[in-house]
């Protein structure tokens, strides 16, 4: 047995944690902290799971093992951003060595809170549905190949697929708040693809239509902060800058041209 | 005309494409999920998936696939359902292909395909190294859209507890859970089919999402539904070993030139690239030179066993080999392979492109899981159905890689059409059940949880899980012997009675991940002896499964699927021939010359 | 098997009043209000010749025809709107400037914060330069506003919010009428954006260093 288990380390380091708990949606939160056995190659996760096995604060408080998502650990299923000192990331590829301690964890602001790690992000679910984003298809059956694709649009495109829905960029954006519907960049980007892909385009008209309405992508100020967040390095920038130009183009022609 | 009502149980591909394929017949689908749909483990999968499209002049067919998948898996799998799944397969591709998944793309603009494990030819089409996250976008997509169309309904967040039977040990629909509330709820249907995806969780470590944990599959298990195969688990031959989980390094790696090596010198010091070539045993090519790197994973996995534990050749000592793709042009990787690079680079701080990958085996897969019959992916459970990586039948004793997406993509196809037939030929659906019937199965979970809540014991969940996860990595993967299989049983055994014993440090009800984490690990020790016990069975080395006392395939006596019976408490095995009707059983042997 | 339609699913008809006027928004302050912030620190810089010239050209403009019309639906209209849903827009925004330090999120903040002190500048300016001197501004009037320390340093605070304002609205603009969509693209309009800020505000302090010093650099391009 190789596991280094809590409490049994041996080099001595301390891992100090504090983590912003709240037990239910009606309860204030709170902060607790624990310390933990430092051990190489530690993540987020790691830490969460050490406090599971046991939640015991670092004054000897009994308490209960931290809610939060995970899922993939491998950064691909987007279940598990945090603010991880302040700043919105993935817990799974947050590696404790590059953070200064006490490391603070607190769940994303821009959702509402379940327990607490856990947020609520179906609005980005929601918002896709709001916005087609999909390839409109007659059937599962057998109808041959799709359309052929340059190697060219599928290097430019493939990125935008990575898009894992984690909620970083909404969670910086300064759009994005209790005033606003704006669905962010994350879902722009989306549109975007659709709106590229060559089935997907027969159908550019009605996603524009959505995105020029409430919440779409008029309501972007251009801070930027989604592209430098993005854990993917999505464009996201310039898939907003290209559906806008579709828009405006959609908005001035649209009803002049047809 | 009453009509249908489907229950699809998981998100993944194989439930994604099930839901689809009911939407699109006009049958309404309630879908479940533990997770978003969109975070379902299908996006962990990264290299591919094959069709024989012969796009590349090869010749390839789709009775070379056949054959490639039957050999691959040692001959334990049923050949017609392989037979008609590797003859879909192009259709599949095409299908996803018009969804939308960004394939990678020739010069041509048709679809690229690389070179895979255990084939010669070019056969497995990828989007760069997330070829599973791609698939599953598409196919999320496209549920959405039904689901704007108010086609299916969709339960995010919930999870799966037990399957509503009649008296007639027939189900009537699931009982589940929501992860908020913790309301235990069941909800009629005349059919459910079971995509619950992997078993990971039951080794503590592996390549497997937080998810995968088999509760469901050994749920239904405990109720009455065979399980088969149980013993056969793929170790993948490279992953990133990792406290949290081991992060899979494709076999894509290795399709597109990467390179298994260790230093020829044992415990050789220097630094991978200073090490010249002629100092370098690239021990796959030299054991299998007409495969080379690209040999069967159950091949590779116990080659790097060999190397490691036998020829004690490891990295300076340390269980683990190098997976070198320096050598590759940064351009290419970055076109081809940059998913999991990125990976590597991100969770170890070193660049790839650079310097050789540090990797050793590590579970990935499970071949076995429930039984299903050959034609309609329908359990022995009357209204219980299964596809994808939760049910046993298309990879026989070793699964080759880029074969799992397409077998959930088939699995899912072929299971909603069954389900719907079987639910509109019933005399009375889910609405004639007694109330009575549900309101049974309900209390029956609520008691559970409410044991569970209120165990005075001493015992910490994560304690047990992981004294589990490693025994059974410890002692039911790659290397197995009989008198280790009968004390890692015995392990299990005590953590069951420990498990008893246990204590909830949270007894709270809402959102409480540590009542629905002790439900999956009572699940989970169920199914991690139904795993020994196989294993202890099977006297015979077969595909993922070798036992060095008994280091040859034994047909006369072996070949024949395993099926796991559950009675009160104790696993039997029945075993029951397995369909050889279009390919004779020939000797594998992936070291012959070219 | 039901076949579904080909169609996607019916959308509503979605408000799309919002974009109408947010994109209105973006191009006013470039067309016609960044455009009279051009010409109006044109017409001022006559005041680098002489002020003579920078009289006459004051003269000049105050009898061009239809000047009341021109000015209403030309300036005061487009500001008054650019700064009314400015502030709109201000208030569903919430900067996290100090939380995210990345440059354009800082540029984010700026933009409002500028807008608001340019809108302030504007008003006392107009106040001060037009309702103060009855329409008849001229040097002097202006010599003697900036001989003002205080007068003075609130023209450079609105010299320079209202060209960092333009400046990175013109960013802005081309990223949000999707005319810069490239990474590279929005690189440079980035550096457009930064070098109209910055020659607005040489521009604007030298105008306003020679009100107040009586410095005419350009003198001599009439005894040519």
């Amino acid at each position: 047995m190789d596991t280094a288990a809590p409490g049994g380390g041996n080099s001595g380091r301390k891992v100090v944690v504090r983590v912003k708990r709240r037990p239910d949606t009606r309860e204030e939160p709170r902060w607790e902290e624990f310390a933990l056995d430092w051990r190489p190659h530690m993540n987020i996760i790691i830490c969460l799971r050490d406090i599971a096995e046991r939640p015991v604060t670092r004054d000897g408080h009994a308490t209960t093992p931290v809610s939060y998502e995970a899922s993939c650990l491998e950064e691909v299923c987007g279940a598990c951003a945090m603010l991880i000192n302040g700043v919105s990331r993935q817990a799974c590829s947050t590696l404790v060595d590059s953070l200064e301690q006490p490391i603070r964890i607190e769940p994303l602001t821009k959702f509402p809170v379940v327990r607490d790690l856990v947020v609520d992000r179906s609005i980005m679910f929601e918002n896709l549905k709001r916005m087609k984003c999909w390839v409109p298809l007659d059937g599962t059956y057998d109808l041959g190949p799709g359309p052929r694709i340059s190697p060219e649009v599928q290097e430019k495109y493939y990125p935008l697929a990575r898009c894992i829905t984690c909620g970083n960029c909404l969670e910086v954006c300064p759009q994005v708040n209790e005033n606003s519907d704006f669905v962010g960049a994350a879902i722009l980007s989306q549109v975007r693809l659709f709106n590229a892909h060559p089935t997907g385009a027969m159908h550019m008209k009605e996603r524009l239509a959505a995105v020029m309405g409430p919440g779409g992508v008029a309501d972007c100020a251009n801070a930027q902060n989604c592209v430098e967040v993005c854990p993917k390095q999505i464009p996201l920038t310039e898939s907003i800058a290209e559906v806008n130009r579709q828009a405006i183009r959609e908005a001035v022609f649209g009803w002049l041209l047809g | 005309m009453r009509e249908p009502k489907i229950i699809v149980v998981g998100g993944g591909l194989a439930g994604l494409m099930a839901v689809i394929r009911a939407a699109e017949a006009g049958v309404p689908v309630d879908l479940f999920s533990i997770v978003p749909v969109k975070r379902s483990h299908s996006v962990c999968a990264q290299g591919g998936i094959n069709a024989a499209k012969n796009l590349k002049g090869e010749g390839d067919s789709t009775d070379r696939h056949f054959d490639d998948t039957v050999y691959g898996g040692d001959f334990l799998a049923n050949q017609g359902p392989v037979k008609r799944m590797c003859e879909a397969a192009p259709g599949i591709i095409d299908m996803l292909d018009r969804m939308g998944v960004m394939f990678n793309r020739t010069a041509e603009g048709l679809l690229d395909f690389r070179r895979f494990g255990g084939t010669l030819f070019h056969r497995t089409a990828f989007a760069g190294a997330t070829t599973g996250q791609q698939m599953l976008y598409a196919l999320d997509e496209q549920v959405r859209r039904f689901e704007s169309e108010r086609k299916v309904k969709k339960y995010e967040g919930w999870t799966f507890l037990s399957a509503v039977l009649d008296d007639h040990r027939v189900c009537r629909g699931i009982c589940a859970m929501d992860l908020k509330t913790m309301e235990v709820r069941t909800f009629p249907a005349d059919a459910a089919i079971f995509c619950t995806g992997g078993i990971g969780a039951v080794f503590g470590r592996s390549t497997n999402s937080v998810v995968c944990t088999g509760s469901a599959q050994s749920a239904l298990f405990q109720q009455g539904a065979n399980y088969a195969n149980a013993e056969f688990i793929q170790v993948h031959p490279t992953a990133i070993p990792g406290e949290d989980k081991c992060r899979l390094m494709s076999e894509s790696a290795r399709g597109e030139g990467g390179r298994v090596w260790v230093p020829r010198k044992p415990g050789d010091k220097r630094p991978a690239k200073q090490i010249p070539e002629a100092e370098r045993f690239y021990f796959l090519e030299e054991w299998y030179p007409k495969y080379g790197n690209l040999v069967p994973r159950d091949i590779a996995t116990r080659a790097i066993h060999k190397v490691v534990y036998t020829q004690k050749m490891g990295l300076e000592g340390a269980p683990a080999v190098y997976l070198d793709v320096s050598h590759i042009p940064r351009e290419t990787l970055d076109r081809k392979l940059e998913g999991i690079l990125e990976i590597y680079e991100k969770f170890l701080g070193v660049d790839p492109r650079e310097h050789p990958m540090r990797v050793f085996p590590a579970m990935h897969y499970t071949m076995g899981g429930l039984w299903i019959d050959n034609t309609n992916q329908a359990t022995n459970v009357s209204g219980i159905y299964a596809a994808g990586e939760c049910e046993y039948q298309y990879h026989g004793a070793n699964r080759l890689g880029a074969n799992s997406l397409v077998s959930c993509i088939y699995g899912g196809m072929v299971a909603a059409p069954a389900a719907i037939r079987y639910a509109g030929g019933l005399d009375k659906g889910c609405e004639s059940v007694p109330t009575i019937v549900y309101e049974n199965e309900r209390r029956r979970q609520e008691q559970i949880n409410d044991t569970m809540l209120h165990a005075e014991g001493t015992e910490n969940p994560v304690t047990i899980w992981k004294e589990m996860g490693d025994w059974m990595t410890e002692h039911v993967t790659v290397v197995r012997n009989n008198p280790d299989l009968e004390r890692t049983d015995a392990k299990l055994q005590e953590l069951a009675d420990r498990f008893k014993k246990i204590n909830l440090s949270d007894r709270t009800s809402w959102a409480n991940q540590t009542l629905s984490f002790c439900r999956e690990l009572q699940n989970m020790l169920v199914l991690a002896r139904c795993i020994t016990r196989g294993a202890l069975a099977r006297n015979e080395s077969r595909g993922a499964h070798y036992k060095p006392d008994f280091p040859d395939r034994n047909d006369a006596e072996w070949l024949k699927t395993t099926r796991a019976h559950y009675d009160c408490g104790t696993i039997k095995f029945t075993y029951e021939p397995v369909d050889t009707s279009t390919i004779p059983p020939r000797a594998r042997r992936y070291d012959a010359k070219a | 098997m039901s076949t579904h339609p080909l169609t996607m699913s019916a959308s509503k008809t979605d408000d799309q009043s919002a974009f109408f006027w947010r994109k209105l928004h973006s191009l006013s302050g470039i067309v016609p209000v960044g455009v009279f912030l051009a010409e109006h620190f044109w017409s001022n810089s006559y005041v680098l010749v002489s002020p003579e010239k920078y009289d006459a050209v004051g003269q000049e403009l105050q009898t061009l025809p239809f000047r009341p019309i021109i000015e209403a639906a030309g300036i005061w209209l487009p500001i008054l709107f650019h700064a009314g849903y400015g502030f709109y827009i201000w208030g569903k925004g919430k900067s996290n400037a100090f939380a995210y330090p990345w440059m354009h999120n800082w540029m984010y903040t700026l933009q409002r914060w500028s807008g608001l002190i340019a809108f302030l500048f504007i008003g006392w300016h107009v106040y001060t330069a037009r309702f103060l001197t009855g329409g008849r501004s001229n040097f002097v009037t202006v010599h003697d506003d900036l001989s003002n320390n205080l007068y003075a340093a609130f023209y450079l605070v609105g010299v320079l919010a209202a060209s960092f304002h333009l400046g990175n609205g013109i960013w802005n603009f081309l990223c949000k009428w999707g005319l810069a969509a490239t990474t590279r693209a929005q690189r440079a309009a980035a550096y457009l954006g930064a070098a109209v800020a910055v020659s607005f505000t040489l521009a604007g302090i030298l105008i306003v260093y020679s009100a107040r010093y009586n410095f005419h650099p350009f003198a001599r391009y009439i005894q040519q």
